[in-house]
């Protein structure tokens, strides 16, 4: 009977396949979840040129790595910067644009990137103001990564953009980014004045885990008495926890995200698998009822892509205006890739030109 | 009984997978500090044969101060552990950025440094501090603990720039 007790409890912990990771970035990763055989489509051949660059630098399985050996990983934006250089582009820094870090809290981690175009500095008006946060799943990459989106909506926009960067997982986990997040618009709404932004002409924005949060951001200031931002800009966010969606399957095998890479996230900024049906994540289920007009941008390749997808059908469902394209032959990460890939391209026009209209800029 | 026996022996296996930290190994450690410590020098020796901006002319000369004193700490600090460091070697990302350094003139190379370093700052801290925290192998642990301070001054610079 002791035996048997004993081996319900073995059972019992190790039951939990999904058993949530300790706070350390050396934490092994989770068992890998089932093989998929399903290809993803195949990308176009500017596309491909990038998932080849990416290949090139030896990046390795992120779902089979600690966090730390993860955060090592070349990124798409490595790899998009070698295939610029390869045909003679410059990789430096766009110059029309300055940047100023800036802390908004005390944790090292809270602190943004404020882009701001050199071309505005001489007149005067009061520039719209674009929140932005970057993606990584929480757990991976940073504001230095996820240079190229705000980079060329500031100068696009001619706005200034608040790249946030925030506490990651596993050392802090959800809902601390979701907390950063909100704290840093905050910030922006108390500080857009003094940097010379208007603080009635804001929009938030976000890619991938940043494109969850820039949604989550809306609820949180609609909730808390925030002035709302006038556009949400979510490119494939993070926004559905069925793991049964279409593009977890049709998708499964892409790069440079995959499925088993969803899993893994989840893995780190997790504290409980009840965090996974919080409405801040599973952001389908939330109450999204008088949200600012929308946009969502998905690209075809992607696990995520029916995230972005249920996102728009809820959105509408609760009475909000959103416009949701999936581009084709392109795939997660593509909206830093606007200089090489023109389906990227394509989805950078539609972006500046959806938040050119919310934020009335001519 | 049988049936049962085995499930235990899963669950234990199981179990017991979770509880060991996947740290660096102690070889695995030194080559990565030793990369990163490499990419900073060479780097910062390439901006230095264009750059005529007095504030990255004196941060670059202070990379290459910092981090040649720790890959020597860190060699130190092996002998002491028993490990043999090879020569250190640039990863192939590494080995692009500095490519993508040489390709820029004036302005621009200072632009393309300064956003490499705090990419690779951010990474370099990441290192020396999981090591500092649960490195297995005691005196490169210390080292680690040491160099994390310096890494941190590095990046509050970088903000600033």
């Amino acid at each position: 009977m002791k035996k048997l007790i004993l081996v319900a409890a073995l059972l019992g912990s190790a039951g939990a396949v999904g058993a949530q990771s300790t706070m350390s970035v050396n934490a092994p990763a989770p068992p890998p979840p089932p093989a998929v055989a399903t290809q993803p489509p195949a990308p176009a051949a500017d596309m491909k040129a990038v998932l080849d660059a990416h290949a090139s630098l030896a990046p390795k399985p992120i779902e089979t790595l600690s966090p730390l050996r993860a955060r090592l990983q070349p990124s798409a934006a490595d790899a998009t910067r070698k295939v610029m250089r390869t045909r003679g582009l410059s990789t430096a820094p766009d110059p029309a644009v300055t940047t100023q870090d800036l802390p908004y809290g005390s944790d090292p981690m809270q602190y943004a990137r404020i882009y701001k175009p050199v071309a505005a500095a001489n007149t005067g008006a009061p520039l719209p103001v674009i929140v932005y946060y970057h993606g990584g799943g929480w757990v991976i990459a940073d504001v230095n990564v996820y240079d190229a989106a705000p980079r060329l909506l500031s100068k696009q926009l001619n706005a200034i953009v608040v790249s946030v960067e925030y506490r990651h997982a596993p050392e802090a986990k959800f809902p601390a980014q979701h907390d950063d997040a909100a704290a840093a618009y905050r910030w922006t709404l108390q500080n857009a004045a003094s940097w010379g932004g208007d603080a009635a002409r804001m929009a938030l924005a976000g890619e991938s885990a940043g494109g969850n949060l820039a949604v989550a951001t809306a609820i949180y200031a609609r909730d808390n008495g925030l002035a709302a931002p006038l556009h949400i800009l979510s490119v494939y966010p993070i926004a559905n926890s069925d793991m049964t969606l279409p593009s977890r399957r049709d998708s499964a095998n892409a790069k440079p995200l995959n499925t088993a890479m969803l899993a893994w996230f989840g893995h780190y900024y997790s504290t409980s698998m009840a965090d996974q049906q919080d409405p801040r994540i599973n952001l389908v289920k939330a109450n999204l009822r008088g949200l600012p007009p929308t946009t969502i941008v998905n690209a075809q390749i992607d696990p995520l892509r029916s995230d972005g997808e249920t996102l728009a059908v809820a959105m509408r469902a609760a009475g909000d205006k959103v416009e949701q394209r999936t581009f084709p032959g392109v795939t997660h990460e593509m909206f830093g890739m606007g200089s090489v890939v023109r389906g990227a391209y394509d989805a950078n026009q539609y972006a500046v030109q959806r938040l050119k209209a919310a934020l009335n800029v001519r | 009984m049988k049936t049962l026996f085995t499930a235990a022996a899963i669950a234990a296996a199981t179990l017991a997978a979770p509880a060991l930290a996947q740290v660096q190994t102690p070889a695995e450690y030194v080559a990565t500090a030793g990369a990163s410590d490499l990419y900073e020098i060479t780097s910062s020796r390439v901006v230095l044969e264009t750059t005529s901006d007095a504030r990255v002319r004196e941060f670059a000369q202070m990379m290459i101060d910092h981090h040649t004193k720790s890959t020597a700490d860190v060699k130190a600090a092996a002998g002491r552990s028993r490990v043999r460091p090879a020569p250190p070697q640039l990863n192939p990302t590494q080995a692009e950025f500095v490519t993508e350094l040489r390709a820029e003139t004036g302005p621009a190379r200072d632009k393309a440094y300064v956003a490499q370093q705090k990419a690779s700052h951010n990474q370099a801290l990441a290192v020396q501090k999981a090591y500092a925290a649960e490195g297995t192998a005691p005196a490169l642990k210390t080292t680690a603990g040491q160099i994390v301070p310096v890494v941190q001054s590095h990046i509050q610079m970088l903000m600033a720039m």
